[in-house]
């Protein structure tokens, strides 16, 4: 089990830094605006460049680049949004409402969708699974910004349940809910439709499947042998479905920031991608490669806890 | 029971004739009646009993039409600006009458004696009065205008989807927006597939050091973020449509690689393949003519399931402000112009946002419908 | 491995002490093509401490006729006609709220392969515990008693720390050893094996079966023991029931079936059973069962016999009785029929089988 953790996060960490290098290379492969302001005295843009080690060769500023992230969580400083501004301050400014943003989406989701996929299991081929069914392919196949203004037009101006907008002065956790609640759905269909079509199969297959057949032969109810095996055994699986997941979510939750004007790293990502502030972006694209390698190895490791396959040393 | 000593009448009285051996000659196994049909034959019927595949495949079909017939049709061009004909919304020929799609639109918060302004209402734009109202004792009124006439267009003049903020037409924008998406999803998906099935293929034939090396390369490649990926390479190589195909393409061709490798695994150790081999067949003539054919199916299932993948990353790229370059449309293009006016304007985003998730539900469908046609061992399965 | 038949005064005792009886039972599948008519009307009784073995083909309807008698059918299963007796009630008309009180409790079941049959990811003693403790609400420390005891008496070394294992852990027979001490765990008094050791290797095989032998003797159980592999049989059971396309074709003791077969089917299986002394080639029966959703007329088997009649491709064939306990359904039992002998291969085997006391070993 050590070991599987173990070569787990060495993996992680190779990609991370996989990551970095090709960061660095975009870095500097791009133009960078700031040492090209003609206004910038050439003293003064030596003394930078000097001071940001552009005057050294690639191998050595990769050095410095890499030391910086790793030894400091220095990611350099923005040049056009906030300029001048650590990039890491810049984002920690903004990680609040994306995590609570990205975390309420899918804690949402999970209970949501665990309950559409046994319900459409437990009732399959008949209404109501032909109706969670095709909500499904609906929630899976358009994407989350679509839901997004949709959601904007009809909540927020055509029944103005809900704001327009993220409201970042709202002044307790009640009223940024209420502003979150439409992005928070437009983020949570797709989770919840993923995680029901999948459930949905992996119990239709266990319900099938000769040990549930055994446990009703041993005298349990037909109740007590459905969530005893088959729910227990299908909710293992669904940890796999739970990675991309998150990607989705994070990817997704970029542009439904937009849309709905929260002030996340989604947002500024964007911004700084527009921009062409490439230690911001750089940064960014960072935190999502670390937050999504993090998932996968939480994901990963409970994986083997919970399947004894794993856990005792078998094969998967 | 029957007692063979004791039999009821009608069993013993049964006529002699029946009591004769029936079977001549030798008994043959079963033949079948039927005629065999091949694999593919077999799903392509499969496939059509699937009416949810059909109506896709068909909606599919007509999307591509519509892409290619479209944008030469509506007498305007993608990019032909008119600002003076901005946001103007949809107007369809024979609709106008039932009130739907007649250009109309309400303006809110004129003031009550500025209808009567001919150089602000002009003769005949103003439909009717939504709502009367008083601010601060001055008369306001929410009105209903026929907007063409508002702005004074031609009354002959038709935008089937309304304009945009250059005064564009949308219908002519959005199809040959669809044309671009399906290109670039296309694109996208045939050069992953390719590359994937070269990887793949060379992994998987050869085996040992080789397969090491490029597996594990794969496999580091398959840990970087997808977004991530695509979002840097989008930076390094700049908007445009051939940025967007190659970005895509950077780890997308790892997941073909795998369904490839595994399928040679699978096949080369089979009795054909190596009866070919000990017959001095050469490498390349095995891979091509003996276990490529095997991967035809399961290949086709890949390439449909990622193209509403592809058609979603360019509409997503396109938002976040790395799409292709202007004036070219795309759908991800009109659906992020559209969103940045979507309170005043709706429809701007309506049409394409309806257009994307038909053709993302269509493709999911048909996909899915095409491989429980080519694998119906995994029918059901989502 | 002598079969139990030594206590014959006890066995004519409780001849008539029928514990299980399925009369005239027809069931159907739904399916895409029609009805398939899996079983059509059956009959056979189990009497109490006797083993009765149904031996057919796949598709014959054997482990249909089983799955009735535990109430597990599919849904899109239909009971058509018939009724299974056991303990005074229908258990075709038991309520599914009521049959789990009878599985695993009154009437147990093991499986044919023990490597799906077994939740992957619980635990041995879980899996064994858990009717105890759900259904019979002993404590977790009886429970875990007995669930040893039970190991142990299914032969697994080393019970006290297997208990803690995964069913990975374990080899095919040990596994199976598993399903049955779970089949065991709420102490049936009738035992059902669906082909338990189809799915073993050969070695393996024999263990089980001895193994099932033996806890029928300590348990004193009524054993139903469904196979396709006669050569199985010989050792197990005091009667057979021979199955084709839904029906049995021949009823008999051990020793009719084997030593004075009446239908042309059961010589086909007898001939088509592996032993180590036949040295002519193996016959296999040729031609393919028939399509269920059209069950021929006549004798379903007739298509396939060398020995039909012409009335069998018209007209269903009667039981006939060829002894108290010995029946077939063949119109070669018939007075007009002509006189058709077995044939002499067989003749020749079934010689040697009584010779070398195949059966009462």
């Amino acid at each position: 089990m050590l070991k599987y953790i173990l070569g787990r996060f060495g993996a992680m960490l190779l990609t991370l830094f996989l990551v970095m290098t090709l960061s660095f290379l975009i870095i500097r492969l791009m133009p960078m605006s700031l040492f090209e302001n003609p206004e910038v005295d050439p003293v003064i843009q030596k003394l930078l460049e000097a001071e940001m080690h552009l005057d050294k060769p690639m191998v050595v500023q990769y050095y410095y680049f890499v030391k910086g992230i790793v030894t400091e969580g220095d990611f350099g400083r923005s040049v056009k949004i906030r300029p001048g501004m650590e990039v890491f301050k810049v984002l920690a400014s903004k990680i609040r409402p994306t995590v609570l943003l990205n975390v309420l989406s899918l804690v949402i989701a999970i209970p949501l969708g665990i309950i559409a996929g046994t319900v459409a299991a437990l009732r399959n081929n008949k209404l109501t699974d032909t109706i969670i069914s095709f909500l499904v392919v609906i929630f899976i196949s358009v994407p989350s910004f679509v839901f997004a203004s949709l959601l904007q037009y009809a909540f927020t101006f055509l029944w103005p349940l809900f704001p327009t907008l993220y409201d970042p002065a709202a002044p307790n956790l009640a009223a940024t809910l209420h502003s979150l609640a439409m992005p928070i759905i437009a983020l949570a269909l797709n989770p919840i439709a993923t995680i029901a079509r999948y459930l949905r199969g992996e119990l239709i297959e266990t319900m099938s499947s000769e040990y549930l057949l055994l446990a009703r032969t041993k005298g349990l109810t037909r109740a007590q042998a459905t969530v005893r095996h088959a729910f227990r055994n299908s909710l293992v699986p669904i940890f796999n479905a739970i990675i991309p997941l998150i990607t989705a979510i994070m990817g997704g939750s970029m542009v439904v920031e937009k849309i709905f004007a929260v002030p996340g790293i989604g947002g500024q990502l964007i911004e700084s991608i527009l921009a062409g502030d490439h230690f911001l972006t750089v940064a960014g694209l960072i935190y999502y490669s670390a937050v999504s390698l993090a998932t996968i190895l939480i994901v990963d490791i409970s994986y083997g806890l919970i399947d004894p396959r794993i856990r005792v040393g078998g094969t998967k | 029971m029957l007692d063979p000593h004791n039999l009821p009448d009608e069993i013993r009285d049964l006529p002699d004739a029946g009591f004769e051996l029936a079977q001549t000659g030798e008994i043959k196994d079963e033949v079948f009646h039927t005629k065999p049909i091949g694999f593919y034959r077999d799903a392509l019927q499969r496939l059509r009993k699937s009416k949810a595949s059909m109506v896709s495949f068909w909606i599919i079909v007509i999307i591509i039409l519509l892409a290619l017939i479209v944008p030469n049709i509506t007498g305007y061009t993608y990019m032909e600006q008119d600002t003076s004909k901005k946001n103007l919304p949809p107007k369809i020929p024979g609709l106008e009458s039932l009130g739907i799609a007649d250009g109309s639109q309400i303006l809110t918060n004129r003031r009550r004696d500025s209808l009567d302004n001919p150089d602000r209402f002009p003769e005949g734009s103003v439909i009717r009065i939504v709502r009367e109202y008083e601010l601060s004792g001055v008369p306001v009124v929410d009105v209903m205008v026929d907007y063409y006439t508002f702005v004074g267009v031609d009354d002959d003049v038709y935008h089937w989807m309304g304009t945009d903020y250059l005064g564009r037409d949308l219908c002519t924008r959005l199809f040959q927006g669809t044309r671009v998406s399906l290109l670039i999803a296309f694109f996208a998906v045939l050069i992953r597939i390719v590359i994937g099935v070269i990887y793949g293929a060379i992994a998987g034939y050869y085996g040992g050091k080789v397969d090491f090396a490029m597996i594990h390369f794969a496999e580091v490649m398959d840990g970087l973020p997808y977004v991530v990926v695509t979002i840097l390479f989008m930076i390094l190589l700049g908007a445009g449509m051939f940025s967007i195909i190659l970005a895509m393409t950077v780890t997308g061709w790892i997941g073909t690689s795998r369904l490839i490798r595994a399928q040679f695994y699978r096949f080369k150790g089979r009795e054909y393949v190596l009866a070919a081999r000990t017959l001095g067949v050469t490498d390349r003539k095995l891979i091509f003519r003996h276990i490529l054919p095997n991967t035809i199916g399961p290949l086709i299932t890949k390439a449909m399931i990622e193209i509403p993948g592809a058609i979603f990353s360019e509409a997503f790229l396109a938002y976040i402000g790395l799409g292709i370059k202007p004036p070219n449309p795309s759908i991800g293009i009109l659906l992020s112009n559209g969103q940045s006016v979507l309170l005043q304007y709706p429809y701007q985003t309506l049409f394409p946002a309806v257009l994307i998730s038909v053709l993302m539900v269509a493709f999911n469908l048909f996909a899915n419908g095409l491989r429980d046609a080519l694998d119906p061992t995994r029918r059901g399965e989502d | 491995m002598p079969k139990q038949q030594n206590d014959t005064t006890g066995n004519s005792a409780i001849a008539n002490d029928i514990i299980l009886k399925v009369a005239d039972l027809r069931v159907s599948f739904r399916a895409y093509g029609g009805r398939v008519q899996a079983v059509r009307g059956i009959s056979f009784d189990l009497k109490r401490g006797e083993t009765v073995a149904i031996v057919g083909e796949s598709g014959s309807g054997k482990s249909v006729s089983v799955k009735t008698v535990m109430g597990i059918l599919p849904g899109n299963a239909i009971i058509e006609s018939g009724e299974v007796r056991y303990g005074g009630m229908d258990l075709t008309k038991v309520s599914e709220e009521k049959f789990h009180e009878i599985r695993g409790n009154r009437i147990g079941l093991i499986f044919q392969d023990p490597l799906s049959a077994l939740n992957p990811i619980m635990k041995i003693g879980k899996q064994i515990t858990e009717t105890l403790r759900l259904a019979k609400k002993m404590s977790g420390e009886e429970a875990r008693a007995k669930a040893i005891e039970l190991m142990a008496a299914v032969h697994i070394p080393d019970p006290q720390r297997r208990f803690n294992q995964y069913p990975f852990q374990f080899s095919g027979g040990m596994r199976q050893r598993i399903v049955i001490a779970i089949a065991l765990a709420g102490d049936p008094e009738i035992l059902i094996c669906d082909e338990p050791t189809t799915a073993l290797d050969v070695t393996v095989q024999s263990k089980i079966l001895e193994l099932i032998n033996e806890i029928k003797r300590e348990r004193h159980l009524s054993v139903i023991f469904i196979t396709h592999d006669l050569g199985v049989v010989a050792n197990m059971a005091d009667r057979v029931n021979v199955m084709y396309a839904g029906k049995i074709v021949e009823a008999g003791t051990t020793e009719e079936i084997f030593f004075s077969p009446a239908h042309p089917y059961t010589w086909a299986l007898l001939s088509s059973m592996p032993d180590l002394q036949t040295k002519e080639r193996l016959q296999a029966i040729p031609g393919a069962p028939p399509n269920m959703i059209y069950p021929p007329a006549g004798d379903a088997f007739a298509r396939r016999n060398p020995y039909a009649l012409k009335i069998d491709m018209e007209k269903e064939p009667p039981y006939f009785r060829l002894s108290d306990t010995h029946y077939a359904a063949t119109w070669l039992a018939h007075p007009k029929a002509p006189k058709v002998e077995m044939p002499a291969v067989l003749r020749a085997r079934i010689d040697r089988m009584k010779r070398s006391g195949m059966l009462n070993g």
